[in-house]
């Protein structure tokens, strides 16, 4: 940019040079076929940006997984992702028919299938106030078994029912109790995952209940 | 990269890749939102605008009110829009699913919008913030939006009308499933 | 000064053959470049003067600055990125444009069409689209024009004589085809078959940014390759990296709309997923820029490019690039982008990019293309220098008074902002353009016949 025109300035002098481009096009191509072997300056640079690469993903790879929310549509806050797992629609919610699948598998070879159990040998379940009311009480017989002599309906049994629950999962184990709860016209509020999970935490790996020991802590209710 | 169907097929693929990582998947997630109640049985949010409200924004979009104004609120911990008092929860996806056209806008000259209506106490309220311009406020006098009769009182024209029904409407005074309002 | 050369034939056969249409879109960029600065000064009075032609619903601060913004993206960058890239891939590719007209037509209806829709914005149609804002059937006519206009770079990439390419023409080739893409489909989700809620946000999100990184950055990236390795006569640095810049550019930046849309309710991992883009954008900023000073750095090359007209622009421009870019990067990160959301800092950040970056590298390239085209001298040096003081003053002012403004308006809840620094830059701006427009328009004047002096 001098301020006399006819100087050395050549972005002024009005001409162009028809061989420089197919020149500066050539010797890019050049360089762009060599790259290959580099010249020395710059060896390890390739190297370099490999491994900046790597990097770089890992890093998005990290960030992501610690700020995307879950990938769910209702975070719109980092903050507050707790919020919105309470408030939003991941509530669990019993599923009665996954209930009725496993209580067949696991319980209905004693409990039968209609829940009447078998006279003199296994309680029934339908109508018993056992299983109703305080949902602990089932909960805790469910995950811990129960051995001894009680009392169903007016007829006495010698039980011994194993821990079903050790080896159910918390969503499991509340299907299963919220069927029992709720088929053969048994009418009581189905329970949830957390509760299931709560009670499993503070009974921890213990053994069977007796039934003076399940009853003085949730006695049956009477109606 | 000698081949320009190459280069196009590139170009096109990374446009592609960004249109489907963010607008499909967006789609996906938000294309079916719809109103809520903010607790079980309740009425739905965001509420219906009114008729007035619609022809409203027409007018807010027509003198270019986006250009100084957003309707958004951000987290508490994204800024401090909640602690300067324009709502008291962050606005979230579903506040919108009733808008022909979303004016979040990306500036702010004025305060936000998006809780306008429930903060003011009455139509003249915003009536006199239009047609005056407030002392310290860049916002100029929309005189053109009222006429003045021979005794000296001011009448709004219909389009101050509703651009007025319109930003009365503008409230996030509920809770929505995603965001509860703080007790 | 001004000497007449048609008589030693300076004009080459390939600039004489697409004379015509480059004539068209700078004389076109070049009034629209003169409308923009005198809105963006009307723009920075109103904030300082609120009631200066507030009686109107015309001239509100809305209308009149989605009017300066349309003006000087579509009107004048667009106009003069399609007469660049035609110019330097037709220098490239060893073109010759036989159907001059085509172009010629496409830049006519591309203007009319502008003309149509700003009017109408003017009196009132507008939506609350950033760069969309023009009523909707503006777009169909406007992308038509845009393919009659600056579909020529790749028919003379696709009929060059040898294989070989240089980085410039990749970046045209990208360039030309994202920008029909988007506007397609931006058109189409947000204003004839509008989504639902805050979709249209990310759809806008989406649009604006590889607008502006990819339909106006890459194009100015090829003109700053170009002339940096044309000008300085040396080859670029790292050559081998190009590719990878290129491709880099072109993939993380139509990832990055997210990011302006942080805190925002769209959820968080698509904002997380722009963040994660805006950052990658690390990638191809190091390798432009380290391809870019690392040619003119070495033996005393910064010092030559300053004495060069053309370069001196690029050179300017290069650095907003990389300045803007880092910008960009830093300011992606949730924590900093809380502090000056919405603030003078965007804007700040915006003009850097698209007038400290494209619109500088332009002028540079208008330096140098416009004495070949007309085969004459540009008429009054003074001129230029005036051009390039008040340009870089101007807007060194604007982008450090928003950054700093921008800034300093973090944790207040006033939106009090000093306007003087707008206006003196704006007012500085327009007389670069003066000086600018009224150098070019002499040049293009003085030569009216070019078909007269082809040289063959």
């Amino acid at each position: 940019m001098n301020d006399s025109h006819s100087s050395n300035n050549h972005s002024q002098r009005p001409s162009h040079e028809d061989s420089s481009d197919s020149r500066l096009v050539e010797a890019h191509s050049q360089l762009a076929k060599n790259k290959e072997e580099p010249s020395e300056g710059f060896s390890s640079l390739p190297i370099v940006i490999v491994f900046l690469f790597c990097g770089f993903g890992f890093w998005a790879g990290v960030y992501l997984t610690r700020n995307a929310g879950g990938f769910s549509a209702n975070t719109f806050d980092l903050d507050a992702p707790r919020l919105v797992a309470d408030s939003g629609p991941k509530v669990f919610e019993a599923d009665l028919a996954k209930g009725e699948k496993l209580f067949i598998q696991q319980c209905a070879a004693c409990h039968q299938a209609n829940g009447l159990g078998v006279p003199g040998a296994f309680p029934p379940l339908a109508g018993s106030p056992w299983p109703l009311g305080n949902d602990e009480r089932i909960i805790k017989i469910v995950l811990a078994g129960l051995a001894g002599e009680i009392e169903v309906k007016g007829a006495k049994y010698v039980g011994n029912m194993p821990n079903i629950g050790a080896g159910l999962n918390d969503a499991q184990v509340a299907n299963i109790v919220s069927y029992v709860r709720s088929a053969w016209g048994n009418n009581a509020e189905a329970v949830t995952d957390v509760k299931v999970k709560d009670i499993r935490k503070a009974i921890g790996g213990r053994g069977q209940y007796s039934p003076k020991e399940i009853l003085d802590a949730h006695p049956l209710e009477t109606k | 990269m000698k081949n320009l169907n190459l280069i196009l097929a590139g170009v096109f693929f990374t446009l592609a890749a960004s249109f489907g990582g963010l607008l499909l998947s967006g789609q996906v997630q938000l294309g079916q939102l719809h109103r809520a109640p903010a607790e079980e049985g309740g009425p739905l949010f965001p509420a219906k605008e009114p008729g007035l409200a619609i022809q409203g924004r027409e007018v807010y979009l027509s003198l270019g009110c986006v250009t100084c104004h957003t309707q958004q609120v951000r987290p508490a911990g994204q800024g401090n829009d909640i602690a300067r008092g324009w709502a008291s929860r962050p606005s979230v996806a579903r506040d919108y699913v009733l808008q022909s056209q979303v004016l979040l806008g990306n500036r702010r000259l004025g305060p936000d919008l998006v809780n306008y209506g429930a903060r003011v106490k009455s139509d003249d309220e915003v009536h006199t913030h239009l047609r005056t311009s407030m002392p310290g406020s860049v916002m100029p006098a929309y005189g053109f939006l009222y006429t003045q009769s021979k005794d000296g009182s001011f009448r709004p024209t219909e389009d101050a009308v509703a651009l007025v029904a319109y930003l009365k409407s503008l409230k996030i005074d509920y809770s929505s499933p995603e965001a509860k309002l703080k007790q | 000064m001004s000497q007449d050369y048609s008589s030693r034939g300076s004009v080459s056969r390939i600039d004489a053959s697409i004379s015509v249409p480059v004539r068209t879109f700078i004389f076109s960029s070049l009034l629209w470049l003169l409308v923009a600065s005198v809105l963006s000064l009307i723009v920075a009075l109103k904030l300082q003067v609120p009631s200066f032609l507030g009686e109107c619903p015309w001239f509100t601060y809305g209308r009149i600055e989605t009017l300066q913004r349309n003006a000087f993206i579509y009107g004048w960058a667009s106009n003069a990125l399609f007469a660049l890239n035609l110019w330097i891939m037709s220098s490239l590719a060893r073109f010759e444009l036989k159907s001059s007209w085509l172009p010629v037509l496409g830049g006519i209806v591309w203007n009319l069409t502008l003309t149509y829709g700003l009017i109408q914005v003017l009196l009132g149609q507008l939506n609350g689209f950033a760069l969309l804002e023009m009523p909707k059937e503006v777009a169909p006519a406007m992308v038509v024009a845009f393919l009659f206009a600056a579909l020529w770079p790749a028919v003379a990439f696709a009929r060059r004589p040898t294989g070989n390419v240089f980085v410039s023409q990749w970046y045209i080739i990208g360039a030309t085809f994202v920008f029909p893409v988007i506007t397609v489909v931006a058109q189409l989700m947000l204003l004839w078959c509008p989504t639902l809620g805050v979709m249209q946000a990310l759809v806008h999100s989406w649009f604006y940014q590889n607008l502006i990184l990819l339909w106006l950055g890459g194009s100015a990236l090829s003109a700053v390759y170009y002339f940096v390795a044309k000008e300085s006569g040396r080859t670029i640095s790292a050559y081998y990296l190009a590719t990878v810049g290129f491709w880099t550019l072109f993939l993380f930046a139509s990832w990055t709309g997210p990011a302006t849309l942080l805190g925002g309710p769209i959820p968080v991992w698509l904002q997380s997923v722009g963040v994660v883009a805006a950052l990658l954008m690390l990638v191809p900023t190091v390798i432009t820029a380290v391809n870019i000073f690392g040619t003119l750095a070495p033996r005393n090359g910064i010092a030559q490019a300053w004495n060069n007209t053309t370069l001196r622009f690029v050179l300017v421009g290069a650095i907003s690039f990389t300045l803007s870019a880092l910008l960009n990067i830093v300011f992606s990160t949730r924590s900093l982008n809380a502090l000056v959301r919405f603030t003078p800092f965007g804007q700040a950040q915006e003009h850097l990019a698209i007038y400290s970056f494209v619109s500088m590298v332009i002028f540079g390239a208008a330096y140098y293309i416009l004495p070949r085209l007309t085969g004459s001298f540009w008429p009054s040096a003074k001129l230029v220098h005036l051009h390039f003081w008040s340009c870089a003053a101007g807007s060194l002012l604007f982008v450090v008074a928003g950054l700093t403004q921008g800034w300093a308006a973090h944790g207040r809840t006033d939106f009090a902002v000093s306007a003087l620094p707008g206006l003196l830059a704006a007012s500085l701006l327009l007389v670069g353009h003066f000086a600018f427009a009224l150098n070019a328009l002499g040049m293009l004047a003085a030569d009216k016949a070019p078909s007269n002096r082809r040289s063959y």
